[in-house]
């Protein structure tokens, strides 16, 4: 067991270091310099006040070092968790533009990829038993799992937000407020973050059930299932042990979804305006920021490199198979 | 955006994390049930509802183009018209037709699917391929960067990617996504070789003294076919998913149209707001039918080679 | 199961809150009220583009929304409008002679720390011209000296008395407080954040967010008494865009009184019945701010063909940009590029006589008499030397309505004969391009509506070229005769008109002649507000008042800090 956590800590840490090489290189070979950018913006006239605003910059952004000098700077800044200065919001850290935004993508991601992992495990295993129920919604999760998060948002946001006007739609919050612990407030949180939740809910929902539904078909028609029939175990305890076996693909599903759905959230967050990573990410594109591009990509591997590691963690967990060989190897 | 989860890599060997999941795809038992397959192809409504979608968009993205011909963005009716007979899909505010992008987006999007799902399909078939059969060191290593790519989220990689890419298309985009789509085709494909190769057939062929390469070509990849067609089917529309993406967040092409740059552009200039749903509930619908219908052929390609699956 | 699943939901919604909690960036969050009454708020929105980041008047290019304007005030107002000066912080300021200006601060000001404002602050803000990285470093290069001569004036000796720049300086740019800056390094002063900033307007830092900044009314701003004004809100709450699109969804949500953003489609809006106004009723709707330019890079063949650049000038349908992009919320420019609020500077007979105007056979016939002929039969010219020409305007990507209007300049000039590719790299890709030369045809929006066309000028014919041109002149296009007249005009006192008027329109011959730089049309000064909370919003129409509406930064100066003087609440239907 040791080995086996060792090995994917391996991967991990591999996959991080390959991350922020990527990182580290595509600036180096890309067209377009920060620089020249952070002076033309200045507006300054005197050549001589351009040459000097030039260099500052220059060495703020450590870019008058030799490459591998650039190379090693970078990695002990990043593990000092400075992930340097945005040009978006010049003078500040991209680092605290980050953080500042993380909760709310965490608000809207962690919800919709655990209630949607288990409302679809739920629903596809009982679709998976009502052969009528199964004609039904299949095609729906079908629909569902195929749609691209933006358009469904845009739907959402159209449908329920500027028709129905149910839901404001645009924003975190509304701007009249400051967070506090109140119902004005907690209620107002609410209403911005039910769109943009339910329509990352229902594309990952949609995949879930329908994985689930599948693997559950395949229990029951596994052999061991049948032996169970055949020796008159009732239908109940059948599907418990088809359930408790379908549900292993889905958990390492989860950690593969998982860059998908980040994806997901950053192209509704865009939609709904919600002030998140998406919305960095649309920003720093924008304005061509690749500090902050570059901070949200490394953020977003760690995120996925430690929920992987937790997911690793539960799979070993939830396997009797693995509990068996624990016990044993040790 | 839903992507196939190729089999997990436990640490056991487990029956059931050999099957296949969302959108499900399927291990091929046995061989030479071609003709059989093919019995139950034509029957299968799924397989066949789908593939009929498919090609109708097909021949639409193929001919339609020839027919709307010229600059599918030029402004050539009156503004942010609703859809008439003229019209058929409304005009944009700026009095582009809309269904003429429509049908010129479908090319990029088909363009973008099969290229991207080749690339992917073919890297994941080599690198799979090769470390199942070769086995040892070689497939350490190349498990090692299956796994790497594997865990990296590849949106956000190809959005730093496209962020910095000067000029940007529609040939570059689709290489970019085909490169990092490769790694849960690889590994479904190692597992799969990894049974294959045990198999008798290979072993009486090994015996017989034929060489590697016939016995790859003429033992294990038509035991293949069938899986890999269906590995296509999912990458392509995974692709189409993630070429909208991009071109929606505005690392699109920079010329030219494509279904997500409607979506792009409908939004950028406000068209939710100003009530012209014709704007973006066709490209929207446009990608959400193809790759409906991709998904739902799989399912059907799945319950043709897997007996236990067909309806009865 | 919905039980459930509701249930799940609202624990959900309880997680996020307390992640919302710590999301709150700075600010004193210590007595931070649960709300702000939203019937004494104004919320803006169009200015800011990423987070409040710097209260730096001197980066004046990226403060926070009002930090001039609400905070820090300048000598004089200047309201282009009117074509008048308003004394602001200074009592009046003369030119005493030929090369000596005296300026006189108010009587009493203080900042908002308490210190009185004096003359020693005038001398510390003029000569912080002498840091290179400051903007204005250029002008202080004319200026000899600059002497407090007592606690309320302060006289500054020109070297090479330049008026029209002067009276530029003195309503564009802030006066600092002394006692706060004089120990800044040149590093703090030119890019520093400048958090918690003092100044002397009419409003007082609150807190800022991520996503906003908010202002609260100084109740002791000397403006209540010495020019009986009152800015009307309690509170100012500057948005930060995300994007245009939100901004429009803000509003019609009546969540944002006033937004200075493009909005495409604006126009059905406002006939729309969602109580929306801009300053005029009709088409145009804006009122214009800036002249938009297609720039030719005149070292480049065939480009460095005035004709050619004639023939380009001619192409252009500027009429499909203006009606087919924009939906008439733009108008088309005069051939001199020059804004409408210099109309007076305009020799109608010059622009009557050499001016372009649309026409494409026109432009072709100008294109054959100069020598370009189509040789291989496609239907556009080639160079003299038989090369074909294939020229590329190059719009920044995700700047759709300048991608938009680059379609149209692309066929427009085809029917011409001329074939353009329009290219949309990053903005920042263009800017180098725009800097270093390596460019064939580029937009450009730079200079504002100010107080004298010598900013245009400057803008167009600005000499030396330099290796890297950053501010005037991206075309590189070289007159020497142009340039001297320019300066001349720079030198030509404020109130000769006549002086003005020559000069000008020698440079207009030159200008319609020569081509260095094809005016487009004007960008408006993006305006929309919401009378649902607050009324009396600038407007054209009847007795309303007529200001700027808008918080761009550079615009409080030139008068649009009276609009929130002018304000009322709107009448609250219960």
């Amino acid at each position: 067991m040791g080995r086996y956590f060792g090995r994917k800590l391996a991967i991990y840490a591999l996959t991080f270091v390959v991350a922020v090489t990527i990182n580290w290189l595509i600036p180096r070979f890309m067209p377009g310099d920060p620089v020249r950018a952070m002076v033309a913006r200045a507006g300054l006239q005197d050549p001589a006040g351009v040459a000097a605003m030039r260099e500052y910059y220059t060495s703020l952004f450590g870019f008058d070092l030799p490459w591998w000098q650039q190379y090693l700077n970078f990695w002990g800044e990043l593990l000092r968790g400075n992930f340097g200065v945005s040009l978006w919001a010049y003078p500040k850290s991209v680092g605290s533009i980050i953080l500042a935004a993380v909760p709310y993508t965490l608000g809207l991601l962690l919800p919709a990829i655990l209630l949607s992992w288990w409302a679809g495990n739920k629903f596809g295993a009982y679709a998976a038993r009502k052969k009528v129920l199964d004609n039904a919604v299949l095609p729906i999760w079908y629909v569902l799992t195929a749609t691209p998060y933006m358009w469904l948002a845009i739907l959402l946001a159209w449908a329920f937000g500027k028709v129905a006007g149910l839901f404001p739609v645009g924003r975190s919050f509304s701007a009249s407020l400051e967070p506090s612990f109140s119902w004005l407030f907690i209620s107002d949180l609410i209403s911005h973050w039910f769109l943009p939740f339910l329509s990352l809910f229902l594309v990952a929902f949609g995949g879930w059930a329908i994985g689930m539904r599948n693997l559950i078909i395949y229990e029951l028609e596994a052999d061991y299932a049948h032996y169970l029939g055949a020796l008159g175990a009732p239908q109940r305890l059948v599907r418990r042990y088809a359930f408790r076996n379908a549900v292993l693909p889905q958990v390492t599903g989860l950690a593969l979804q998982l860059g998908v759905i980040i994806g997901g959230a950053v192209v509704t967050e865009i939609v709904f305006d919600y002030r998140g990573l998406g919305y960095l990410v649309l920003e720093a594109i924008k304005t061509s920021d690749l500090f902050l591009l570059q901070g949200i990509f490394l953020f977003i591997v760690i995120g996925v490199l430690v929920a992987n590691f937790i997911i690793d963690v539960v799979y070993v967990l939830v396997d009797p198979r693995t509990r068996v060989g624990m016990g044993s190897g040790s | 955006m839903t992507q196939p989860k190729p089999e997990p890599d436990v640490p056991v060997a487990a029956g059931a994390a050999e099957v296949a999941t969302v959108p499900g795809v399927a291990v091929v038992h046995g061989g030479g049930v071609r003709r059989e397959a093919l019995h139950f192809a034509v029957r299968n409504r799924k397989l066949v509802g789908g593939f009929v979608v498919v090609l109708v968009f097909l021949l639409a993205a193929l001919v339609g183009p020839l027919f709307a011909s010229g600059d599918p963005n030029a402004y050539v009716g009156p503004a942010a018209a609703a859809p008439s007979g003229e019209y058929w899909f409304g005009t944009t505010t700026f009095g582009q037709d809309v269904f003429a992008q429509f049908l010129h987006g479908l090319r990029a999007s088909f363009f973008v699917g099969v290229v991207a799902a080749l690339i992917a399909g073919v890297l994941g078939m080599v690198i799979g391929f090769t470390s199942g059969y070769r086995g040892g060191l070689v497939d350490e290593v190349l498990n090692m960067i299956t796994n790497i790519v594997l865990v990296l989220p590849v949106l956000a990689v190809l959005m730093i990617i496209a962020a910095y890419l000067e000029v940007r298309d529609v040939q570059v985009q689709a290489v970019i996504i085909g490169l990092f789509s490769w790694p849960w085709v690889a590994r479904a494909v190692r597992s799969q070789t990894l049974t294959l190769r045990a198999r008798e057939f290979v072993d009486l062929a090994k015996l017989s003294g034929m060489p590697v390469r016939r016995i790859i070509f003429r033992e294990i990849a038509p035991n293949m076919a069938s899986y890999l067609f269906m590995v296509f089917i999912l990458l392509f529309g995974g692709s189409v998913l993630f070429a909208a993406t991009l071109d929606f967040i505005g690392l699109g092409p920079t010329e030219g149209t494509s279904l997500g740059l409607m979506l792009n552009q409908a939004k950028q200039w406000s068209a939710m707001n100003l009530g012209l749903w014709w704007w973006f509930i066709p490209p929207g619908l446009g990608i959400t039918t193809i790759v409906g219908a991709l998904y739902l052929m799989n399912v059907g390609l799945d319950e043709v080679f897997n007996p236990k699956l067909r309806e009865t | 199961m919905r039980n459930r699943l509701r249930l799940l939901a609202m624990l959900a919604a309880a997680g996020l809150f307390a992640a919302a909690c710590t999301g709150v960036d700075g600010g004193d969050s210590g007595d931070a009220p649960g709300s702000y009454p939203r019937n004494q708020t104004l919320f803006t929105s169009g200015t800011q583009w990423g987070p409040p980041a710097n209260w730096n008047p001197v980066m004046n290019w990226a403060y926070a929304t009002g930090t001039v304007g609400y905070v820090y005030e300048t000598l004089f107002l200047y309201d282009p409008l009117t074509d008048e000066f308003e004394p602001w912080l200074a009592e009046q300021g003369d030119w005493t002679s030929d090369t000596t200006y005296e300026v006189t601060l108010r009587d009493g000001l203080t900042w908002t720390d308490g210190k009185p404002i004096t003359s020693d602050d005038v001398v510390f803000t003029i000569e912080l011209g002498k840091m290179e990285t400051v903007p204005y470093h250029s002008m202080y290069e004319f200026i000899s000296s600059v002497e407090a001569v007592d606690k309320r004036t302060t006289r500054i000796t020109f070297s090479e008395p330049r008026y029209q720049q002067w009276a530029n300086w003195v309503y564009f740019n802030p006066i600092v407080p002394k006692h706060l800056w004089s120990n800044k390094s040149e590093e703090d002063v030119t890019s520093g954040a400048n958090e918690q900033p003092v100044g002397s307007g009419p409003y007082l830092y609150e807190t800022h967010d991520q996503d906003r900044m908010v202002w609260k009314k100084n109740d002791k701003w000397w403006g209540r008494d010495k020019l009986d004004l009152d800015v009307k809100p309690t509170y100012v709450v500057d948005i930060v865009n995300t994007s245009n699109e939100a901004a429009l969804g803000q509003l019609l949500q009546g969540d944002i009184d006033l937004s200075n953003n493009f909005l495409p489609g604006i126009a059905s809006l406002v006939k729309g019945g969602y109580q929306l106004q801009t300053y005029y009723q009709d088409a145009p709707y804006m009122l214009p701010a800036n002249t938009t330019w297609m720039v030719p890079n005149s070292t480049k063949a065939p480009l460095n063909d005035a004709a050619f650049r004639r023939a380009l000038a001619n192409a252009v349908d500027t009429d499909k940009i203006v009606n087919s992009v924009y939906g008439q919320i733009v108008e088309k420019a005069s051939p001199t590029g020059l804004l409408p609020i210099w109309d007076k500077y305009i020799d109608k007979a010059v622009v009557a006589e050499v001016g372009p105007a649309f026409d494409t056979s026109g432009a072709a016939e100008i294109l054959s008499q100069a020598g370009y002929r189509d040789t291989n039969g496609d239907g556009l010219v080639e160079n003299k030397d038989g090369s074909p020409i294939d020229l590329k305007l190059a719009t920044p990507s995700g700047w759709t309505d300048w991608n938009e209007a680059a379609r149209v300049i692309v066929d427009s000039a085809k029917a011409a004969g001329i074939k353009i590719t329009s290219e949309t790299p990053a903005d920042t890709v263009v800017q180098d391009m725009r800097e270093s030369g390596e460019f064939d045809l580029i937009l450009d929006n730079q200079r504002q509506m100010d107080n004298t066309p010598f900013r245009y000028y400057e803008y167009v014919f600005g000499l030396p070229i330099l290796e890297s041109q950053t501010t005037v002149n991206y075309g590189r296009y070289e007159n020497q005769q142009a340039w001297d007249l320019t300066q001349q005009l720079d030198k030509t006192k404020v109130d000769d008109l006549a002086g003005m008027q020559s000069v000008a329109s020698q440079l207009q011959r030159i200008q319609l002649t020569e081509m260095p730089m094809i005016p487009l049309w004007y960008n408006g000064l993006w305006s929309q507000y919401s009378n649902s909370v607050w009324t009396n919003w600038p407007s054209a129409e009847g007795d309303g008042p007529r200001y700027l509406p808008t918080t761009w930064r550079g615009y409080m100066q030139r008068g649009a800090i009276k609009m929130l003087a002018e304000l009322k609440p709107a009448p609250q239907d219960k």
